[in-house]
């Protein structure tokens, strides 16, 4: 009886632990709320399972940083505040987040080469950009 | 020099257009004829982002025509134009999970402006307000008097405006839209329309940064018929 109620919270810590494990979530970041929510819409045709969480600036992104990590970060260059590049130089500062895909969603023109310090995985012009564009980089960064 | 200032101005006008134009594609292109209630929904976010587009190229329209005496001054009852503006960004202000405060005092009923003018110099102050503004926030709409004047002010609560910005309007040297920087999309266009229609009217426009925010102001001449209601 004691042995049964003392392996319960061990269980469901175990549990809790598989399900976050198998959760995958996207980050989306991006001060335009309609905009962020047509990725998100885009992603979630794709698989339903998937987490997505909108962010409107870079700072609420980076305290909502834990682990799990997100699977994939779809990231906008002017926020307010802190913009993306310096949300990027946050993020490649420690060793586990350094490590997350990040695509850049801007109207800006930006080089891809100079941007591979980054370690920017696509980047996709909001002027022509199609969802199926961020269907396949969902595909791409999640099981 | 004059025609880099234009230049600037043209490519920051032509930028702040592209990002609505940019949105609208983007939910074209999410429009599912299989989910009947996320294409209505859709659709409404649709007229919402072309109606400020429409509105925004439009009041670029007018200042081309500011000299061309199809803008006539009269008394204009300014609390008239607020209740107005304040019914329209109704909607706005809820689904984006704000609210106006709209506070009026002023004694001074009419003020001599263009209607027209004034309508579209407080709309852009109230959905800068809706922009830059952070979620559950109540911005306010005052109608106050002020040394002879009546003074309007949009106040928000969000990023503060751009001290580049701040600063040329403080100097009144607002002559073109300045490059983006601390709010985004915020190439001071905004600011420089409603910098030309208040000169127009002999009106003046300013901003006073807050920690936690901006207000936004226009001081209006009073119109002596005032003393006739």
């Amino acid at each position: 009886m004691t042995e049964k109620s003392s392996s319960t919270p061990v269980k469901s810590a175990i549990r809790a632990r598989v399900k976050n494990a198998t959760i995958q979530t996207i980050f989306v970041i991006d001060d335009d709320e309609l905009f962020a929510s047509c990725i998100k819409s885009a992603v979630k045709k794709h698989n339903q399972n998937l987490v997505v969480k909108t962010f409107k600036n870079a700072l609420d992104a980076m305290n909502a940083l834990e682990t799990p990590l997100p699977s994939l970060i779809f990231l906008d260059v002017l926020l307010p505040g802190a913009d993306g590049f310096t949300f990027l130089n946050e993020l490649s500062s420690y060793p586990d987040t350094a490590k997350i895909p990040v695509v850049l969603v801007t109207s800006l023109e930006l080089p891809e080469a100079d941007l591979s310090i980054y370690g920017i995985k696509g980047i996709l012009d909001k002027a022509t950009m199609k969802p199926e564009e961020v269907i396949a980089y969902a595909k791409r960064y999640t099981n | 020099m004059h025609s880099e200032v234009n230049l600037n101005g043209i490519f920051v006008a032509a930028h702040e257009l592209k990002a609505p134009l940019a949105l609208m594609r983007q939910l074209a292109l999410t429009l599912d004829p299989a989910d009947p209630l996320s294409t209505a929904e859709n659709r409404e976010k649709l007229v919402t982002v072309s109606d400020r587009a429409i509105r925004q190229v439009s009041d670029l329209a007018k200042i081309a025509r500011l000299e061309d005496g199809l803008f006539e001054m009269e008394p204009v009852a300014v609390r008239g134009v607020c209740d107005e503006i304040a019914g329209e960004l109704k909607y706005l202000f809820r689904s984006e999970e704000k609210s106006l405060n709209l506070k009026y005092s002023n004694n001074q009923k009419l003020v001599i402006a263009n209607r027209d003018l004034l309508h579209s110099i407080i709309y852009n102050f109230c959905t800068n307000a809706i922009k830059y503004s952070d979620s559950n926030s109540a911005s306010s709409l005052a109608v106050r008097d002020r040394k002879g004047k009546v003074r309007v002010t949009i106040r928000d609560f969000g990023p503060a405006l751009p001290s580049d910005i701040y600063k040329k309007l403080a100097e009144n040297s607002l002559d073109a839209p300045v490059n983006f920087s601390f709010r985004p999309d915020s190439s001071g266009l905004g600011l420089y329309i409603a910098t030309k229609f208040a000169r127009f009217m002999r009106a003046d426009v300013g901003a006073i940064r807050h920690r936690d925010g901006t207000t936004f102001f226009i001081d209006l001449p009073v119109s002596n018929q005032g003393v006739l209601f």
